[in-house]
């Protein structure tokens, strides 16, 4: 039982074409906004710039039903846990945009209480510059976050996910394959010695009779 | 939990969180509920979750390089924010700026003003559920970035206000951008009353929802519009006039029943009286200099630093010692979007501030929030939250 | 402002107070600790411009003062008066370290609760008789009050939870005449179960 997804072919590669390509026009983002670049993320959303014209339509403020975690703003340490908590609920696949100069290093305060750029706490695929950073800026993020997405494999993905699953089925399996063989070896045993039994009972019979 | 009531009965109570991750509450605000049923028993809150450490990162740098953090107190209104300041300094030495620089800052404050309560009415109406509002409040907004980008060259941080002076003076067609936006303000105002005034839904939900007495709002140290809706006619462009704000003719609005819904509607009369504001400040806008002559407090223009000496010295000095502040200590409350934004600062007489306290109105207005909450509803909590209009940044600063 | 200096000379004949050399702009004094809150109920209930809102108390470490004698600490607190507009007064406190206690306010202004525990997060100051003197700007794990000038800017400290606020909700619920007979089930935030439950 080979994983045969492992290696790449024909259907595999255009399956992976049609999943980014879904994937790539409908990011939700999930706007972890605590700051200024939050009220920017939201001059992005309406009007004059418009996010829902790449397929962000929804503004998901669950991490359940979203894709892309969307940090603009400072993060301090009190905030920390909540933000890996936050994305530890979120399900794959998931990205992260790291919005403005304080998300992405902590930005001009340094100081005791702020975190020195998030990705200290989670790994973080996209930074923007600014304070806060411009919508255009926002846009070009998403354009990059795209192109990332398109060159994730889907099943190279899954078999990575998997894997674990995988190696614990396969173990499982020859586990069962070693005791069905045991199993089958004791009762073949057990039947020769019964047909060695009846046969010697038979061959007492016919003795018997014959006597 | 399991409680007894104060008249012995018992009840189960279940403890609820609420935020800071709720939409609501802007990643700020923890509440811990006890409820029954859908009633909040108890509540608890918490904040600091954007503490970010302002009053101590102004003592490390020189006077102007506060400016900055200003800024990004009340982020929505940012420019209110380093005129406070500003005029904190100001009063200290004891200047009087030119009229132009007067007349600047409060056409500057005003639109800052009107940008700040279309947020907050925004968010309101996004919380509650109502998205077709929040797109209206955002295209004068928008409108106002312009005029923003065009004269400070900043969208939302301008840092446009500098001790004794201005940034820059204003660009050629400022005048008109400015008329053109107080149009489209007054246009999205019609439309906001249309989407307000008659809605069911957002009547219901906030009429009579988080009521709160004048005496009590005053004890809290409410200030501002939250105040105001109470019925208390209490602003400090009228009370302490600064900026020639007496001369304007323009009325402090009141509200009458102190809900979640006056503390909107007061926002939006507000916005039509800083329009009136805008309109007569841009009459007075005479040609003249905005910056002080002064070299120790303000920095020499560029011309006078490549051609004289003194210049360049003054700017050379002022960039690397600071300017000096008199030693001594001083509280000045401005009248900001939110509240009265106050700046208590202690110097010690060198280049650098020695302590920079600063008074946020949003911190009196949340600290009030678990008392008001408890017996109305989990869903009332979140209708009253952006009528106090909390800014993270202003609010743990 | 008539008022003001009216009330400046009633506090300096009744209650000792002295005014503060260092505000020149600003009508301030400076008061013993044990006549604060005495000063405090005069200025709200008794004064000529009564002060109804009290509008900030500011900490303030005096450690790198130049030229500075006398105790380390002070607080400063801004009262506003709405009643006879425009008439504000501050009040200051000093606070030597060895004796870091200051009577609180909260019975007086409601607004005192928060700020009174601003100061305390951030300088150490303890004040008597606050029903919830806890930290609040700064997380439950920091050790040491930030804005003294002895702490480094940079010293960064990390929280492995969040604050746990069942405590306080019941000392709440207590204090509006509930009585807790069973509290609801703990759970520790940092507990292994809980946390990889939430990872699934």
């Amino acid at each position: 039982m080979n994983n045969e997804a492992e290696k790449p072919n024909f259907i595999t590669s255009s399956l992976d074409f049609i999943v980014n390509w879904g994937r790539t026009n409908s990011l939700w983002p999930f706007p972890y906004g605590t700051a200024c670049c939050a009220i920017e993320f939201m001059s992005t959303e309406v009007g004059r710039y418009d996010l829902s014209r790449i397929g962000s339509e929804y503004v998901r403020f669950t991490p359940r039903q979203s894709d892309v975690l969307l940090v603009s703003g400072t993060i301090t340490y009190k905030q920390a846990p909540i933000l890996q908590r936050m994305y530890e609920q979120m399900a794959e696949p998931k990205w992260v945009i790291a919005m403005g100069a304080c998300a992405s290093s902590g930005g001009f305060y340094d100081c005791y209480c702020t975190v020195p750029g998030i990705d200290h706490i989670i790994p973080v695929d996209v930074y923007i510059g600014g304070c806060p950073s411009r919508p255009e800026a926002f846009f070009d993020a998403m354009f990059d976050l795209q192109k990332k997405i398109k060159d994730e494999s889907y099943m190279k993905m899954r078999t990575e996910r998997v894997k674990e699953q995988w190696e614990l089925i396969k173990a499982k399996t020859a586990e069962a394959k070693a005791n069905a063989a045991a199993m089958a070896k004791s009762k073949i045993a057990d039947i020769k010695d019964f047909a060695v039994e009846k046969e010697q009972k038979l061959i007492k019979k016919a003795q018997f009779w014959k006597e | 939990m399991i409680v007894l009531d104060p008249n012995g009965e018992k009840l189960n109570l279940m403890a609820l969180n609420v935020g800071p991750t709720h939409p609501a509450t802007h990643h700020c605000v923890r509440l811990l509920t006890a409820l029954d049923g859908e009633t909040i028993v108890a509540g608890v809150h918490e904040i600091g979750f954007m503490h970010r450490g302002f009053e101590k990162m102004a003592e490390r740098g020189t006077w102007q390089q506060v400016i900055p953090y200003t800024d990004r107190l009340n982020y929505c209104s940012a420019m209110m924010n380093n005129i406070a300041f500003c005029r904190t300094v100001e009063n200290m030495f004891g200047i009087e700026i030119p009229e132009r620089n007067k007349v600047l800052r409060v056409i500057v404050n005003e639109l800052s003003r009107i940008n700040d309560h279309f947020i907050c009415v925004a968010a309101a109406f996004q919380d509650l559920g109502g998205t077709t509002p929040f797109m209206y409040a955002f295209n004068p907004r928008e409108e106002i970035m312009l005029i923003w980008e065009k004269l400070t060259g900043a969208r939302l941080t301008n840092s446009f206000a500098r001790i004794g002076g201005l940034y820059r003076d204003s660009y050629n067609g400022f005048e008109e951008d400015v008329l053109a936006a107080c149009k489209s303000v007054e246009k999205a105002l019609k439309d906001l009353h249309a989407c307000l005034d008659r809605n069911r839904i957002f009547l219901d939900r906030t009429v009579g929802i988080g009521k709160i007495s004048a005496e009590r709002a005053i004890s809290y140290g409410w200030t501002g519009p939250v105040l105001r809706a109470t019925g208390v006619a209490s602003d400090l462009r009228k009370d302490e006039p600064y900026y020639d704000y007496e001369t304007y003719d323009w009325e402090v609005v009141v509200g009458t029943q102190g809900d979640a819904n006056d503390r909107l509607q007061v926002r939006l009369a507000e916005i039509e009286e800083s329009v009136k504001i805008v309109r007569q400040a841009l009459k007075r806008l005479a040609p003249g200099p905005v910056d002080i002559v002064d070299p120790r407090i303000r920095v020499p223009a560029h011309q006078m630093a490549y051609q004289d000496m003194e210049g360049l010295i003054g700017r050379f000095k002022s960039v690397y010692e600071g300017i000096r502040v008199p030693q001594g200590e001083y509280y000045c409350g401005t009248e900001c979007a939110n509240g009265e934004l106050g700046f208590t600062i202690i110097a010690d007489g060198s280049g650098h501030p020695y302590r920079i306290k600063a008074r946020s109105p949003s911190f009196a207005h949340v600290s009030a929030f678990a008392e008001m909450v408890e017996g109305l509803t989990l869903s009332d909590s979140m209708a009253i939250l952006p009528g106090l209009n909390m800014i993270a940044g202003e609010l743990d600063r | 402002m008539e008022s003001v200096e009216k009330i400046v000379s009633l506090l300096e004949e009744k209650f000792g107070a002295q005014r503060e050399s260092l505000a020149k702009w600003d009508a301030c004094v400076v008061i013993a600790k044990e006549n604060l809150h005495a000063a405090v109920k005069f200025l709200k209930n008794d004064a000529p411009a009564k002060m109804e809102m009290l509008l900030d108390a500011a900490g303030i470490d005096y450690l790198t003062y130049p030229n500075h004698e006398g105790p380390r600490f002070a607080v400063s607190y801004a009262f506003k008066s709405m009643s006879t507009v425009g008439a504000r007064v501050r009040l200051k406190v000093l606070v030597s370290e060895a004796d870091l206690k200051v009577p609180t306010l909260t019975d007086l202004y409601a607004s005192a609760n928060w700020l009174e525990r601003e100061v305390f997060d951030q300088f150490g100051i303890l004040f008597e008789g606050h029903p919830d003197l806890r930290r609040i700007l700064n997380h439950c794990e920091f050790v040491g009050h930030p804005l003294r000038k002895d702490y480094p800017a940079q010293k960064r400290q990390w929280l492995s939870t969040s604050d746990y606020l069942v405590p306080e909700l019941e000392k709440r619920l207590e204090s509006k005449g509930y009585k807790v007979i069973e509290r609801s089930e703990e759970i520790n935030p940092v507990d292994e179960e809980f946390l990889e439950g939430s990872r699934k």
